[in-house]
């Protein structure tokens, strides 16, 4: 993997989440498009505000479960009725009442483990290196009580100087140029 | 983007919107129609007027689900907390104020049903020993009458009944009445008003659960009765906060475009409020299978039949559309992120539950009686199925109405309204 180096991006850093996604929305209308934010809790309307409307996680819980559904089905229809018919207590072999508690729990299962995974396969998660580690205040406040806007210097419309002063008209409490 | 960056403030005006006089009156006009149409097809249909009760006692469910349901899920409420408890506040306790309205309907279930021998077995042969010997009732039920005769008697079924209802008057009365000097408390005392309705609210649901368990039991159980199982009066309380659920979701959706409901309704608590209703749907689903599971695999004589008499003979359809209309089409709708937050679709899927409770309540009615069990086939009848319960519902619902104009649609007094009035992103 090449070294990169210089300006990952301007970060911006706000005291309320509303501040946050305010500046998210003038920033989004301003023409910007590679940024992101960093909340110490889930702010839907961040997500929103930068233009991330929906993910595909729940596409792939729901194909997870379908599988999940059909795998065990198949699999007790196929055992019950070809593999290894047994006749138990005189009932029909193809019992359905029965096979829905297996096939439902792999539902969950299946659905469980494709909504986790495939969580981690889209956002990129686990990641050892992510540049915006470099700034201090970052570090010490996005996982407690400091809500960030980072305008990434791969933004065709990003400009160091303008994109700086942009940023400073949104009352940040600070704007800190984070280096790769 | 459309939401505001802004605290709301709250309208000065907490009365209901004036077009819920409409809503009442539309539901009159409904109700009259349909009561027209049921006495009608009562005099067609030559039965004695017995479909005519029995889907008189339909009504009484569906109706009693909801008042008395509503006032479980309002103690449920007070004891969860949350903001979406805040708004369905007061539809809940419009809902426990229309007690009497089932209390009325109740009435000519005991009266006809019991005293006048018209719905009940064992209140049609209380000498089940000879009537077996005339072979007017099999063995199995004979037996089950003599063996349940404690329960199962005119007198128990009288006093029973009143009981419930008077304990649940007191209670509708206790939770309306404190929750208007709460809100008219000059000092806030909140803590001192959240003890109080969390300590009768605890007691409360615990009375709820027992005594419906009885009605349930006593209403419509007994229709068999060689029939028992103890999932019976639980699965009543699931389905009635299903319907519950989902007409408050209605009405809530209804009164949001006016004012004071269109300021404190946010997305975010229709979203939970949606999400409830799919937990609901889940519990519901759960329950119903479990049983019928357990007594598909036991296979016992004593236990079978009254699954029998519920699929075959045609009864099979109607039990897969049940599963389809209780279960399959909401749950598959409310999968979706989406739709919980879309109040148009939301709408949807709410009538869909209501529905369903109608359609689930038939199926465990009906075949209860000797001309219908294994045996689905269509007369006159039938049909006032349909006309009954829209009649009775529709009459329960312009009640409904009148009570919501009774009083502010917000509750004040209450810490959860100033969340409520913040912007959604305030809180996660």
């Amino acid at each position: 993997m090449p070294i990169v180096e210089g300006t990952y991006g301007l970060l911006a850093e706000f005291d309320t989440p509303t501040q946050l996604v305010r500046a998210a929305e003038n920033a989004y209308s301003a023409g910007y498009r590679r940024m992101d934010c960093y909340t110490p809790y889930p702010v839907e309307e961040a997500a929103e505000a930068i233009g991330f409307h929906k993910n595909e996680v729940s596409l792939v819980c729901l194909i997870g479960g379908l599988l999940g559904v059909a795998a065990m089905f198949g699999l007790e229809t196929w055992i019950s009725l070809w593999a290894y018919p047994l006749n138990i207590a005189g009932r029909p072999y193809y019992s359905w009442p029965a096979f829905v508690v297996p096939a439902y729990e792999w539902t969950i299962l299946f659905a469980g483990l494709s909504a986790a995974f495939g969580m981690l396969a889209l956002n990129g998660l686990p990641q050892v290196y992510h540049p915006l580690f470099n700034a201090a205040n970052f570090r010490n406040g996005a996982s407690t009580d400091k809500f960030f806007l980072c305008l990434e210097a791969t933004d065709p419309k990003f400009e160091p100087a303008e994109t700086r002063s942009f940023l400073e008209t949104l009352a940040p409490l600070s704007v800190v140029e984070v280096e790769y | 983007m459309s939401h505001s960056h802004h605290t709301k403030t709250l309208p000065d005006q907490l009365a209901a919107p004036a077009f819920v006089a409409g809503w009442r009156s539309r539901a009159l006009v409904i109700g009259a129609i349909f009561s027209a149409v049921a006495v009608v097809l009562g005099f067609l249909s030559g039965d004695g007027w017995s479909h005519f009760l029995r889907a008189w006692l339909l009504g009484l469910m569906i109706t009693f689900g909801f008042s008395v349901g509503g006032m479980a899920l309002l103690m449920v409420q007070y004891l969860s907390g949350g903001k979406w408890g805040l708004l369905v506040r007061r539809p809940l306790e419009a809902m426990s104020r229309t007690l009497p309205i089932p209390f009325l309907y109740f009435l000519p279930v005991a009266i006809f049903g019991v005293n006048f021998k018209k719905l009940y077995l064992w209140a049609q042969y209380p000498d089940a020993a000879s009537a077996a010997k005339q072979h007017l009732i099999t063995n199995e039920q004979a037996h089950a009458i003599i063996f349940k005769h404690g329960m199962l008697n005119p007198t128990t079924f009288w006093v029973t009944s009143l009981f419930c209802f008077a304990v649940w008057f007191l209670y509708s009365y206790l939770l309306n009445s404190w929750s208007l000097k709460r809100d008219a408390d000059p000092a806030p005392n909140v803590p001192y008003w959240q003890t109080k309705f969390e300590n009768i609210s605890g007691f409360g649901v615990v009375v709820y659960a027992i005594l419906l368990t009885a009605c349930a039991i006593l209403w419509v159980m007994s229709l068999d009765p060689t029939w028992y199982s103890t999932v019976y009066g639980l699965q009543f309380l699931v389905g009635q906060g299903y319907g519950v659920l989902a007409l408050v979701i209605l009405t809530l959706i209804g009164l949001s475009n006016a004012e004071p409901i269109k300021t404190i309704f946010r997305v975010t608590e229709q979203h939970d409020l949606g999400k409830l209703c799919f937990a609901f749907t889940m519990l519901n689903m759960y329950l119903a299978f479990a049983s019928f599971l357990i007594i598909w695999s036991g296979n016992s004589p004593e236990e079978i039949p009254w699954y029998l008499d519920r699929i075959r003979g045609n009864w099979g359809v109607i039990a897969t559309l049940d599963v389809i209309f209780h279960w399959l089409i909401p749950f598959s709708l409310l999968l979706s992120r989406d739709l919980k937050r879309i109040k148009s679709r939301l709408v949807v899927v709410c009538c869909i539950m209501i529905f369903a409770r109608c359609w689930d309540m038939w199926w465990l009615i009906e075949p209860n009686f000797a001309d219908a069990r294994r045996n689905l086939h269509f007369s006159v009848g039938m049909l006032e199925y349909l006309a009954v319960p829209t009649a009775l519902i529709a009459f329960w619902m312009a009640y409904y109405f009148t009570q919501l104009t009774k009083r502010p649609l917000v509750a004040t007094n209450d810490p959860h309204l100033a969340e409520i009035l913040e912007p959604e992103h305030a809180h996660a």
